[in-house]
């Protein structure tokens, strides 16, 4: 040991260069300085992991619980802020998205399935086409006036629903249209639809106008061939209600599984869920865009 | 069907018939299916049923005959046989999936 003292002390002497700027005593200081951190370092297991000259109580400042502490609270409260905040907002837009889904899904991708340009009359005799469809929402019917049972109690059912539709403030355009042009001209369509509903408007042409309307709404009917005049028949046809939007888009069929109440709350739900094109693609920009 | 030589009202090609025409005519139909229920037969227009309709049910028949349009009874009366076939159909699959 007496040996690397003194040597040690020969290497500081020796090391004490003293430039103009520090006096001997400040050279003096700073050696001893250095031979007292030298003997803490010895002081130490030869392996250890801090770094000479590093303050040790440095590391032993983090381990102590009061920062984390700190983080646990204000994470919570994100947590619960942010979930509250999320939940919240999955839970009302949850079914508005799916009647929403439904409707884009039956408005198809690019070409519409069901609905397009016709050209009939109405009631009055007035021309009517897919245009006047436009600007409020119409839920289109097929039939003929000579139907024995099932189309007057759909046109009972509509009657009801529409009532029920106005007195939540949402009017829809009834619109039927004869399957049956030969004995449905517009009078007798006016007098046949003014004992269901008031607002109905009945729509018919020639046969080759109600084939193409009807191929248009995938409506399939078959008057019987070889009728002779005057004599009494049947038009079998396809029995649903389509709902079709303002933009003239087809958006639901609803089928005799909808009686006068389901009926109204299946078109109460898609008339609230709809949402204009503009805005439909409009949406399709925002960082959101794939929750729809 | 022959026996009107006259064209019934609710046969006229012109004329779409009226609620009260159609009323009548289902209660005619449900009076003469009544009928039909009584003696056990579901399929009128079965040639081998026609004595015994004839025997209880020409009252109702012919009445049914006259206030309904003419495709309307043929459509009537297969419309109780498919009723029927269907109602049977789902009471045996209710029983199935108990």
């Amino acid at each position: 040991m007496k040996p690397m003292v003194r040597k040690t002390t020969v290497v500081g002497l020796k090391n004490c260069y003293r430039p103009l700027s520090i006096s001997a005593i400040k050279c003096q200081e700073a050696q001893k300085d250095g031979n007292g951190a030298s003997g803490a370092a010895r002081g130490k297991k030869p392996l250890s992991r801090i770094p000479i000259g590093a303050a040790e109580t440095h590391t032993q400042k983090i381990d102590t619980g009061s920062t984390i502490e700190f983080t646990t609270w204000k994470a919570a409260a994100l947590f619960l802020l942010l979930g509250g905040g999320v939940y919240y907002f999955f839970k009302n837009e949850k079914q508005r998205l799916e009647i929403e889904k439904e409707a884009e899904a039956n408005r198809g991708y690019g070409r519409p399935l069901v609905g397009g340009p016709f050209s009939l009359i109405d009631e009055n005799g007035e021309p009517f086409t897919e245009k006047d469809l436009l600007g409020k929402f119409s839920i289109v019917y097929f039939g003929f006036s000579h139907c024995p049972d099932i189309c007057p109690d759909e046109l009972d059912k509509l009657g009801v629903w529409l009532t029920e539709l106005k007195k939540r403030n949402i009017n829809l355009q009834p619109v039927f249209i004869t399957c049956d042009p030969a004995r449905d001209p517009p009078e007798v369509l006016k007098e046949y639809l003014s004992e269901f509903h008031p607002d109905i408007i009945g729509l018919t042409g020639d046969y080759d106008a109600i084939k193409s309307a009807c191929k248009k709404y995938r409506v399939y009917f078959s008057t019987p061939p070889n009728v002779k005049p005057g004599q009494d028949y049947l038009v079998d046809h396809s029995i649903f209600f389509y709902l079709m939007d303002p933009e003239g888009q087809f958006i639901d069929a609803l089928g005799r599984n909808y009686d006068e109440e389901t009926g109204v709350e299946k078109i109460v739900e898609h008339v609230s869920a709809y949402v204009p094109k503009a805005d439909r693609e409009k949406r399709k920009d925002k960082w959101y865009s794939f929750l729809f | 069907m022959g026996w009107f030589s006259k064209q019934k009202e609710m046969d006229d090609p012109t004329k779409a018939p009226s609620r009260s025409s159609r009323k009548q005519c289902w209660e005619s139909r449900d009076l003469f299916f009544g009928c039909l229920d009584k003696i056990n037969i579901i399929n009128s227009l079965d040639p081998k049923h026609q004595k015994a309709i004839k025997a209880s049910c020409s009252a109702e028949e012919a009445k049914f005959e006259e206030d309904c349009a003419t495709s309307w009874i043929s459509y009537f009366k297969e419309k109780r046989v498919v009723d029927f076939k269907r109602e049977k159909f789902l009471e045996e699959m209710e029983k199935q999936q108990k």
